[in-house]
Formats: C-alpha cells, structure tokens, sequence
C-alpha cells in the first residue's frame, strides 16, 4: 500500500464516535415506538375529551409525538414516560383549543348519540342519554377554565390525583380543592339546566 | 364536604362526571399507532448538527472531512486567540497596587485666645455671638423677672410689698451694676509719676 493510500483509508475509517451515535439513535427510535405502541390511544382518548373531534384528537397525539423526537435526547431524563407523554399532549389540545375557540363537535346531540355507547337501549332512551350527555357537557363547558380540566382529567381512572398534579403542574391539594369547586360548580349548573328544561316542558 | 348520595345536586354532579368518563373510555380509532409510526418515518430529521463549512471556502485538494476539521480548528485556535488577547489587553491596562491618593490638609494653626477647632479640618464661619445691652436697661428689667420666680413663702412675701426688692437679689443687682462689661471696658489712660 502506497503512502497516499494508507492516508487516503485513514480519511475513511469511520470513527467509533460516529458508531456510538449511530447507536444510540438507533435506540432512541426504538423506545419512541415503544412509547408509541404504549400511549398512542390513551393519549388519543385526552385528546378526545378536550377536543371531542377524532381527526383534531389523532392530530394532537402525532404532534405530541413529533415533539418528543424532537427532545428524543431527554428521553432517558424522563422518569415517568406515561405522564410526560400526557402533559405534552395536553398542552397541544389546550393551544389548540384556545385557537380555535369553536365548540366541540360532540355538543351536537345527534353526534353524541352517535358516538357514545348505548347497548341494549331503545331509540327513545338513546336519544334521551344523549339530550342529558349534551346538557352535562354543555355545563362543562361553562365552568372557569382550572376547575373543567382538573374535571376532565379527573375522569380518566388511571390518573391519580398526583398524576394529575403533575401533569397540570400544580399540588395535589390545589387539585383536591379545584375538583371539588368543579363538583359544586356543576351540581349548580345541571340543577338549573334542569329547572329550566322542566319549566320548558310546561 | 357533607356529601348526601340521595340528594339530587349529587346525583346530577355523578351523572356529570358519568359522561365524562364515557367519553375519556372511548375506544381510540384502530391504527392510530400505525398511522403515529408513519408520520415519525416521514418526519424530516431535525437534530442539532455542526454546521458544514461553504463549498468555496479553504483547500481543494483535501477530503472535505479533514478540511472541515482542520478549518474548525483554525477557526476556533482564533476565537481563543482573539478572546484572550482582549482580556489580556484589558488587564494590562488595569494598573495594580496603586494606593489610594491622598491629600494631605495643611495643619490648623488655632487663633490665639480663641476656641480650639477640635481638631475639625473646616469650621464654618459663624454669626456675630449676642451682644449684652447696657446696664441700666438689665436694671428695669429685674422686677419684671421676680414675677415669674418661684413660689416660696419670702417670696409671696416679697410679692405682697412690690416697693421693696429681696435682699440677695438687690445686693446681685448692685454688683452688676458695679462690675464693667469686659468689652466695654474703655482702656484708663495710666498716669505715670
């Protein structure tokens, strides 16, 4: 091998820096579509209860998913992936929401009796759980901005109130103090919907 | 909280949170992780690079990766270069050790018969002191003042007889009366035998 060429393959070696990286990217997209193939419908159902929209709820969850490949380097500085992974994609659907300042689609009673389960009921009783499913969202709708997200977190059983916490970036007395303000609030509201609804009916 | 289950505020609060729940329990359309994989593939690569140095800039002859890495350090040995060298330029420029100046007053030389200045480096000028008025006048004013002394028997007594004076404050009076005021002691003429 002539000198010319011994330096010419010096210039060609890959350097093992270049191979760590390489690797560790490798690994990086891995665990991303772990988290992926973990979180994907569970982040979609939060993204449903703040939008009430299937595509606007996919396109949160894809951007969600986009920013974490963004920061893929905090990945292992994250302790729990589930709750991280919740906060960011409620941030996505509350700037959303704030944008777009339209009603979600799921107010629409005809929507909702559409979309919600209703087996083994008859026509009449569907379309009346769908008129007091209307009614209780609508009423959600109405509450200050704190005390409906605490609310709508609230009723995903696999949110703790810690978990909650976290995500929302608050204590976890402020969340126990805000759920029951939202309780109250809306105890008020569906007791005057109702009124109102009966006084109609007369 | 006094929570009532038979009550119908907390019945409708239950309902409320029941449709909640319906919805956060809503099945996720199928494939979404699918569809999530696909756009992460076809996501443009975004992940901090070194930036690559212009075609045009530096030697053609060379691989462009040991170009690259050569320039850079070129270009960063002159950052280092540049950013030590204004330091150093600043600092030297900072003359150290260098006491504080001070001036040095010239001593007061007090005025003879006056008051010390207490060692004070400047004593403002001060008003004319007060001037006591003439005998006579000090004379006519001390019956006044006997008025306000205190109540004591000889004095209610003395009181009582305004025509007569004390006898201590009528001695005192006359020895004021006798006793020249220093400043306006007028010098004798010294007749010499």
């Amino acid at each position: 091998m002539s000198t010319s060429q011994a330096i010419y393959a010096g210039w060609m070696e890959i350097p093992t820096s270049a191979v760590n990286e390489d690797a560790r990217r490798r690994a990086e997209d891995a665990a991303i579509s772990a988290l992926v193939d973990q979180y994907a419908a569970a982040l979609y159902r939060v993204a449903y209860s703040v939008l009430r929209n299937p595509s606007d709820a996919e396109d949160a969850v894809q951007e969600a998913f986009l920013r974490v490949l963004r920061h893929r380097e905090t990945l292992s500085e994250v302790r729990d992936h589930r709750v991280w992974l919740i906060r960011i994609v409620w941030n996505i659907v509350l700037d959303r929401k704030r944008r777009a300042k339209t009603r979600p689609e799921t107010d629409d009673v005809a929507e909702l009796a559409r979309v919600l389960p209703s087996k083994g009921l008859s026509q009449e009783e569907i379309a009346a759980a769908a008129q007091h499913h209307g009614r209780v969202l609508a009423c959600v709708e109405r509450l200050p901005s704190k005390e409906r997200e605490v609310l709508l977190l609230s009723a995903f059983e696999e949110l703790t109130s810690v978990e909650i916490a976290s995500v929302l970036g608050i204590t976890e007395s402020s969340v126990r103090s805000r759920l029951f303000r939202a309780r109250n609030l809306m105890a008020e509201l569906l007791d005057f919907e109702r009124s109102q609804h009966e006084r109609n009916l007369r | 909280m006094t929570s009532n289950p038979h009550s119908p505020m907390v019945a409708n609060t239950h309902s409320g949170e029941e449709t909640l729940r319906l919805i956060a329990s809503l099945p996720a359309p199928e494939g979404i992780e699918e569809r999530v994989h696909k756009v992460l593939r076809a996501a443009p690569p975004c992940m901090g690079q070194v930036v690559a140095w212009p075609a045009g800039v530096g030697l053609r002859v060379l691989p462009q990766s040991n170009h690259g890495n050569w320039m850079r350090a070129a270009a960063a040995a002159a950052i280092v270069f540049v950013v030590v060298g204004g330091g150093w330029g600043v600092y030297s420029r900072v003359e150290q050790g260098q006491s504080g100046k001070v001036v040095v007053m010239p001593a007061r030389v007090p005025a003879s018969g006056g008051f010390s200045g207490a060692g004070a480096i400047r004593t403002p000028e001060t008003l004319p002191g007060p001037k006591i008025g003439e005998p006579g006048a000090r004379e006519q004013a001390t019956p006044a003042s006997t008025d306000r002394s205190p109540r004591t028997p000889a004095g209610n007594k003395e009181a009582r007889e305004p025509g007569r004076q004390p006898a201590k404050k009528a001695a005192a009076t006359k020895n004021r009366s006798v006793q020249p005021v220093p400043s306006q002691v007028a010098p004798q003429p010294t007749v010499s035998k």
